[in-house]
């Protein structure tokens, strides 16, 4: 009979081997990062590219956009920046509808004002019962033109892109946010990616 | 009968908790780790790396009942961990919106979390006590005859 030692060293082998085997399975279904220009900032030659996966109702993905403004402002040229939607539907309720707005702004050209304006006035929205009010607001703020923002709204396949987007994500493995990934190197949370940004940029803000 | 069925659904809860994110990328569960902020930056890292794994093993060695008195006393001690780490977060006032314990399976709030915690914790206990029922229907079993 076997002994009890053999057996344990089997099963743990097993384990491992079964995790390892379903990690790689999942990988295989991971989808490239293509670029959508509609939501890039930065030179393409900027030694950091940014790619990050932003729920616009989560308070940590307001504190990361403020953290990355900032340091994009001191390193413009060194910076590139993309932003995918990952709307956390079941936790926060008006993330579907800003991040559907966001989209329709991103086709007028204005997706970095639209961003800037939802993220810094997040609290403000957050808990509202119905935020469209403000965000058709912050739409005229960022110089969205209203009556294409209406047309856009009402076409479905703006919601297919940001859930385009989702999928993209959970097939890197993303989870929760904000996630980053830096030179294709996944981060989350904004702790992470400032120790992460510290390597590139020393006394980062 | 319900001393062995209760020893494989503690350990299903540890197997399907580590598991589920063992398979993904440990960056999630660094995010998770980080939010209880009790830790030094390396140590979140190793804890987010190794963790899921001795939840994984744990869970797996007490569904099959191999080594099932020892295992019975690591899960304890694991139990104990994570109610601490809990308890010192809602003590803190911590912003957890969830407990990040089984990865983006479940979401369950820290109050909730360490209610059950601390079920599975004095469950663990009855196990350990009534040690030879436990033992029944595993692996252990085979090696005692």
């Amino acid at each position: 009979m076997m002994s009890k030692q053999k057996l344990t060293l089997m099963i743990v082998a097993g384990a491992v081997i079964a995790a390892v085997a379903v990690k790689v399975f999942l990988s295989l279904s991971v989808q490239s990062l293509d670029p959508s220009l509609m939501r890039v900032k930065g030179d393409l030659a900027a030694k950091v590219h940014i790619v990050e996966f932003i729920d616009f109702q989560c308070p940590a993905c307001a504190d990361g956009a403020f953290k990355i403004k900032k340091i994009y402002t001191l390193h413009p040229k060194d910076i590139r920046i993309e932003m995918k939607y990952f709307p956390l539907v079941t936790v926060h309720r008006h993330t579907m509808t800003a991040s559907t707005y966001a989209e329709c702004a991103a086709r007028q050209g204005k997706f970095w004002p639209m961003h800037d304006l939802l993220v810094e006035r997040q609290a403000q929205w957050s808990p509202l019962i119905s935020a469209e009010g403000m965000f058709t607001q912050f739409a005229r703020e960022a110089g969205v033109e209203e009556v294409t923002l209406r047309r856009c709204l009402a076409s479905p396949d703006v919601e297919q892109t940001v859930m385009q987007d989702r999928d993209l994500g959970r097939s890197l493995g993303v989870q929760s946010t904000p996630t980053y990934f830096i030179n294709n190197k996944m981060v989350v949370g904004s702790k992470s990616l400032m120790d992460e940004l510290n390597q590139y940029f020393p006394q980062s803000p | 009968m319900i001393f062995p069925l209760l020893r494989i659904v503690v350990g299903s809860i540890l197997l399907a908790s580590g598991f589920s994110k063992v398979i993904h990328p440990y960056q999630n569960f660094l995010y998770v780790v980080q939010a209880y902020q009790l830790l030094p930056g390396w140590a979140e890292t190793l804890a987010a790396i190794v963790m899921p794994w001795v939840e994984l093993m744990i869970g797996l060695f007490l569904v099959l009942g191999l080594w099932t008195i020892q295992v019975l006393r690591w899960a304890l001690m694991l139990f104990a961990v994570f109610i601490v780490v809990v308890a010192q977060a809602l003590m803190r006032v911590l912003p957890l919106d969830h407990c990040g314990c089984f990865g983006s399976w479940i979401q369950a709030t820290p109050r909730q979390i360490i209610v059950f915690d601390s079920f599975c914790f004095l469950v663990l206990m009855v196990l350990l006590r009534h040690w030879t029922k436990t033992r029944r229907f595993s692996l252990d079993e085979r090696f005692t005859r």
